[in-house]
């Protein structure tokens, strides 16, 4: 049923990413002025603050390179450019509408193995500066990654067994009529939770934090800063929408085309994620990861086992 | 393998822009030659490099996961056969996971999952 | 005009600031936060990221060499601003970011540029000398005086002279000067200048192989770069592990002005910790968030109200402080912006409401709550026996309960902030405590820290500190009228 998509869609994709990541962080930009300065007094004010994520872009590329004494530039640098490629490359299995730049029949695999890679971004990137603040905060993601990864992985695989195959086009073509996220509720909303973590990002941004003078990104500088923060970005946006086809029934919808569908259903999504971070504070791993072991991991194998009776009785 | 292929043109694409972006970042900075400083830490020096080995008080954690992680490596096929093989795969799979779970219960109360 | 030149010159329209603040120096950190808020430039947390810093408060001769650090560690553009003086501000920023822009359009090239140009005097020159008759009040000349006084401790910077001919050095002392603009040209003459003298070997650093960095010469086994490798030590399970010395402070945002906490880490564990902070002079002005019972105390007229309002303004400081480092920035910076509502004089009708909803806020968050509660404990019995006096000691508990405290005499607090009637001139107790005990609070504070920090995670240490919040500005209070009949 998914088309396979021409291959210069593999140039529009990451342009797309792009496009996205840059409103999401807009869109939190003009959330974040509210609350310190007050409302936007006009449209131009609020249109001068959502554009802030751009100017900030700019302003890195005008930054001196830098590094400091004794560093791992390569293992540092490697961690800095894994962040966009392992989005991007995570990215290839998203559809739009019905139609990916790549459909294999393992996509939920490549996606897992893909988003997977954040673990060795960070800390990389947080071990290469030879910088204590920054080790502190690299060593943070990988106690996260212990936190998180399992119920993910859980989550992702119960979607797929709803729809018994690892075919990203499959589970949304599964999707026909009742969207996954009604019948795995619980899958769903850990699956949220965990593209958070997993892009480093609000509630999870304890590897990032300010308490350590911005952590695993303390020590960077220029582009490479842009790089790594602009590709946590590209990660929150396809983190997140990737539970588009995987929970909420990808481009199915009443009316409009499948690409649109898609298009609300993502930015209903991140809306949701960006606003929702302010509720909460970070969440530090020594606390997390008794909830995650002893709450979340339990709460998606009950969500599985009953996705398995369904299938096995359908 | 031409689900791959795309994945290949992507990667190249992503390089590609990367290497643009550095070379609009050398054309626009303010100084090319980088910058070579200490590390940050409110601005004193700190004792010695921070490359160390670090004390990782979640080492029990990566135990369990390593466990569970393997487990994941039977989790993905198994999807794709379950109304194949039918009952029993649900069974064997979930007492798998209950037996591992018991471990995981087990180091939970001996404390492996709090370390302050 | 280029495409180049325009783009470099929209980026620094809104610089990153870095800002730094002395002991002392609150009322200016207040000032500075507001305007940069104002302006909507985003803040920085470390040098790597900020294209200004902005220095709060009168440094002291000990202060050049950490706040060169800093600013040598910030890539170009950067120019450091000294704000010493109230209401200077605005201009100093101003004045700061015509000067990134100009050092963005104008960019030097390698080091090797910069030792050629440097004695014949560099471009940036005449933009400085433009400065000076921009009537800002400085009583000296030398603007661009960014060489510290003294040479920054005995590491081979006895070759600071070179590369740099700008006498600026005497300049330093005349200081009386306000809202100090020193556009900084770290990173073309000082800020590699202790590399001058050693050869060329920048081209070739970053190998990991051992070099002579900073002029040590042949180092002892094991130091790489200048530096040692970290060695092992026992730990608090009888482990050998790696052990860290870093420093903590005092260029930290949110973090107490002037503290400096020497901690020694295995991992992100705090395995021990010295509390060491700044010189705290004792200045004309007493401790800002002290001053309406200290000037009620030496029998000024004072109102009940005014009071509550700089307790009010302290806590919201303080608790927008703590909740910024457990990471909850909405309402970090709504803690921040009523307190400056508060201080510029809001009245209660205008700003309760506002300020019941964001206690409540808190109060009623379940996550923070569980995220923090249980660190840091101090029961009343153990802080009593301490000395320590104000909410500190009637929290009796954790981080979570001393946040909820704040907030608590806050909201008690706005009802009364229009309060005309004179403070009872027998009233010494601050935002921190006792004003007229033994030793300042805040002492106490720094006093109970290390018992508190020590075992407890790099995390857990930064929003103990930050629960507890000394105020090293009261260091100064020597004389506190009354303490002797305390």
């Amino acid at each position: 049923m998914p088309d396979a998509a021409p291959l210069w869609a593999a140039v529009v994709l990451p342009v797309a990413l792009v496009v996205a990541a840059v409103v999401t962080a807009g869109f939190d930009a003009v959330l974040s002025g509210s609350a310190e300065r007050g409302p936007a007094g006009g449209v131009r004010e609020a249109g001068l603050r959502a554009t802030a994520p751009l100017r900030e872009a700019l302003r890195l590329l005008v930054q001196q390179p830098r590094r400091t004494t004794a560093a791992d530039r390569l293992l540092g640098r490697l961690g800095v450019v894994l962040v966009p490629v392992a989005a991007v490359l995570a990215g290839a299995v998203l559809p739009w509408g019905f139609c990916a730049v790549s459909d294999p029949s393992v996509g939920i695999v490549w996606f897992n193995a893909m988003e997977a890679l954040a673990w060795a971004a960070v800390w990389l990137a947080g071990w290469g500066p030879n910088s204590a603040l920054s080790l502190i905060g690299g060593y943070r993601f990988l106690a996260q990654g212990l936190a998180y990864e399992l119920p993910h992985m859980f989550a992702i695989t119960t979607a797929a067994l709803g729809a018994e195959s690892l075919r990203v086009g499959d589970v949304v073509a599964a999707q026909d009529g009742l969207w996954f996220a009604v019948w795995m509720p619980a899958a769903f909303v850990v699956y949220l939770l965990s593209a958070l973590a997993m892009a480093f990002w609000g509630p999870f941004g304890h590897p990032l934090s300010r308490d350590a003078a911005g952590g695993a990104e303390a020590e960077l500088a220029g582009v490479d800063r842009l790089v790594f923060l602009g590709g946590r970005w590209l990660l929150l946006v396809v983190t997140a929408g990737f539970s588009v086809p995987l929970f909420l029934g990808g481009g199915h919808g009443p009316l409009l085309p499948g690409w649109a569908w898609t298009l609300l259903k993502t930015a209903a999504v991140l809306a949701l994620l960006v606003a929702g971070r302010r509720a909460l504070p970070v969440l530090r791993m020594e606390r997390y990861m008794e909830l995650a072991w002893m709450v979340l991991v339990p709460l998606t194998l009950l969500q599985a086992l009953f996705v398995a009776v369904v299938v096995l009785n359908r | 393998m031409d689900a791959w292929q795309p994945m290949l043109v992507l990667l190249g694409v992503v390089g590609a822009g990367l290497v643009g972006l550095y070379g609009l970042g050398l054309w626009l900075a303010a100084a090319r030659a980088p910058l070579e400083t200490g590390p940050f830490a409110g601005g004193l020096e700190p004792g010695e490099h921070a490359v160390s080995r670090f004390h990782v008080r979640w080492y029990p954690v990566t135990m369990i996961f390593l466990a569970f992680d393997m487990e994941m490596l039977f989790m993905y096929p198994w999807v794709k056969v379950v109304s194949e093989v039918g009952t029993t795969a649900v069974v064997e799979m979930f007492l798998f996971l209950g037996i591992l779970f018991a471990a995981v219960a087990y180091a939970w109360r001996e404390g492996a999952l709090r370390w302050t | 005009m280029d495409l180049r030149g325009l783009v470099r010159r929209t980026a620094m329209n809104r610089p990153a600031v870095l800002a730094v603040t002395l002991p002392g120096a609150t009322e200016l950190r207040l000032e500075a936060e507001a305007e940069v808020r104002r302006r909507g430039w985003p803040v920085a947390g470390a040098p790597a990221a900020a294209d200004l810093l902005v220095v709060c408060g009168v440094p002291a001769p000990e202060d050049a060499e950490w706040l060169d650090r800093i600013e040598r560690s910030m890539p170009e553009p950067a120019v450091r601003v000294v704000v010493e003086d109230s209401g200077q501000v605005d201009h100093a920023l101003g004045m700061a970011s015509r000067d990134l822009t100009d050092r963005a359009v104008t960019p030097r090239g390698g080091h090797m540029d910069d030792r050629s140009e440097a004695p014949v005097g560099e471009p940036g020159d005449n933009q400085r000398g433009e400065h000076e008759g921009h009537g800002d009040e400085h009583g000296h000349g030398a603007h661009h005086d960014n060489s510290p006084p003294a040479a920054p401790e005995g590491r081979g910077h006895d070759d600071h002279g070179m590369g740099h001919s700008h006498g600026g050095h005497a300049a330093h002392s005349g200081h009386e000067g306000h809202g100090h603009h020193r556009p900084a040209d770290h990173a073309a003459h000082m800020g590699h200048m202790d590399h001058q003298g050693h050869g060329d070997h920048l081209d070739h650093q970053g190998h990991g192989g051992p070099m002579d960095h900073m002029g040590h010469g042949i180092h002892a086994m094991g130091e790489v770069a200048g530096l040692p490798m970290a060695e092992r030590a026992d730990d608090r399970d009888e482990l050998r592990l790696d052990q860290l010395h870093v420093p903590l402070g005092p260029g930290l945002s949110d973090w107490p002005a002037g503290l400096v906490l020497r901690l020694t880490l295995q991992g992100d564990v705090v395995q021990g910790v010295e509390v060491d902070h700044l010189p705290v002079a004792s200045g004309p002005r007493p401790p800002f968030w002290d001053e309406p019972w200290l000037r009620a105390a030496h029998g000024e007229e004072v109102t009940r109200g005014e009071a509550v309002r700089r307790r009010c303004a302290a806590h919201l400081d303080s608790a927008g402080r703590l909740l910024a480092l457990v990471g909850w920035d909405d309402v970090a910076v709504r803690c921040r912006r009523l307190r400056d509502e508060l201080l510029a004089g809001a009245w209660r009708e205008g700003i309760g409401g506002d300020l019941r909803r964001t206690v409540r806020r808190v109060g009623r968050s379940r996550s923070l709550r569980w995220s923090i509660a249980g660190l840091g404990e101090l029961p009343a019995d153990r802080a009593r026996a301490a000395g320590v006096t104000g909410p500190a000691l009637a929290a009796d508990g954790d981080v979570y309960d001393r946040l909820l405290m704040w907030l608590t005499e806050v909201e008690r607090g706005v009802e009364e902030v229009d309060d005309t009637r004179p403070l009872a001139p027998d009233d010494r107790i601050g935002p921190r405590g006792r004003l007229d005990g033994p030793r300042p609070p805040s002492q106490v504070l720094l006093d109970v820290l290390p018992g508190l920090l020590t075992g407890a995670e790099f995390a857990c240490a930064r929003i103990i500190v930050a629960s507890l919040d000394p105020d090293l500005d009261e260091l100064a209070l020597a004389t506190v009228p009354g303490a002797a009949h305390a």
